[in-house]
């Protein structure tokens, strides 16, 4: 241990909180260096002249004069325990701290893209009810666009079904919702 | 006790005003003592306190009851008042000698001497020599303490004066504990390099 070391646990030491080790460590250190010894003395007695020093005490009036400004303070309501804050008043103390107005951003804007997604999955299950989902298509062969296509053309003489994908229908149908619009009073 | 601050706290929240003058002159005594020993000045240390108690007050109803300790909630308003008269008044450090305020040297010491023997009674066991080095240790403490960096002159002042626990302090200066430990003991590092010439032997 070096005397700088030894500095930084004189309060530890004054306090009586070092552990077996440390303390050992310490008064060997304090044993062996003159000038840390003595430094610790006078430590010691700096810290007890502080402790020692008279308190302050109020005057006799203090109750008294807390009194009459709290009864004064206009700012005070009549009834101090109904202290109803505005909402406005709430929510500005609310942005006024940093971390508490970004987090109110990030939930709006997540309010609002969640709002927006749920809306365009609406409209698009209202304009076409049957292809929302890609598994459904697939489980359902039913819904699967039947291509012609000629006897005996990968040799088998079986046509297989082809599906098209679920994007590709989306596309379809949606031109021909466009298409099929009517256009009373409008482009 | 904590437990009873609490409880008068709960009581004023319900309307019993007694619990706050009870509160008042339970924690009156060590506020005006800390805000004293912190500024170095007995004249504001009063008005700081009545402050710190309205502030309190009006607080109130926003109190919650088992969240914080009183006492720690107390000493966080009154430090933040005192922080703010500091940098209002700017740097300099004020302490007081006996009964008047002086701003920076000590002050007359001399004069301080020949009215601590003027005014000694007519006693052959008083003795006016120690009364006077006594006093003059006392206003070397306060001029020390007062030309700390209020850093370390907040936690040497809440520990050595006010005897509260690292835990407590940590709370109030909302740090961590080592630091709080690291500060107390750099401020007194401090104090013991400054009164030095008091405390060696002659």
């Amino acid at each position: 241990m070096n005397c700088l070391q030894a500095e930084e646990l004189f309060s530890a030491h004054f306090e009586d909180e070092l552990n077996y080790q440390t303390l050992k460590n310490l008064e060997s250190h304090l044993t062996e260096c003159e000038r840390c010894e003595h430094e610790y003395i006078l430590f010691e007695k700096s810290v007890k002249a502080v402790q020692q020093m008279p308190q302050v005490s109020p005057s006799p009036q203090f109750g008294h004069v807390l009194q009459q400004r709290i009864s004064n303070d206009e700012e005070l309501p009549a009834n101090h325990l109904i202290q109803t804050f505005s909402f406005w008043k709430r929510l500005l103390s609310v942005c006024r701290r940093p971390r508490w107005a970004v987090s109110g951003i990030l939930l709006l804007v997540i309010a609002v893209a969640g709002s927006y997604l749920y809306q365009e999955n609406l409209f698009n299950r209202k304009q076409n009810p049957e292809m929302v989902g890609s598994n459904r298509t697939r489980e359902n062969p039913k819904q699967s666009i039947q291509l012609p296509v000629p006897h005996g053309f990968n040799g088998t003489g079986i046509s297989s079904p082809i599906s098209t994908q679920p994007m590709q229908q989306r596309y379809i149908l949606k031109r021909v919702s466009y298409v099929n619009a009517p256009t009373q009073g409008g482009l | 006790m904590p437990e009873l601050d609490d409880e008068l706290m709960e009581r004023f929240q319900k309307g019993d005003e007694t619990a706050f003058t009870l509160l008042v002159r339970r924690h009156q005594q060590p506020l005006v003592n800390f805000i004293a020993q912190f500024l170095g000045d007995k004249g504001i240390a009063e008005d700081l306190s009545q402050e710190t108690f309205i502030r309190i007050f009006k607080a109130t109803p926003r109190y919650k009851i088992g969240r914080a300790q009183f006492k720690t909630w107390m000493y966080h308003i009154a430090s933040n008042l005192c922080k703010n008269e500091i940098r209002n008044r700017g740097r300099r450090s004020r302490y007081w000698v006996d009964n008047t305020i002086t701003t920076g040297d000590a002050g007359d010491a001399e004069m301080d001497r020949e009215n601590v023997i003027a005014s000694a009674p007519a006693d052959v066991s008083y003795q006016p020599e120690i009364q006077f080095e006594r006093k003059e240790l006392r206003n070397a403490v306060r001029k020390a303490i007062a030309e700390l960096p209020e850093q370390y002159r907040l936690p040497l002042v809440l520990r050595d004066l006010q005897g509260l626990s690292y835990n407590e302090i940590s709370k109030i200066l909302e740090l961590r504990s080592g630091t709080t430990k690291s500060r107390i003991n750099r401020a007194r590092l401090m104090l013991k390099d400054k009164l030095k010439l008091f405390m060696e032997p002659l």
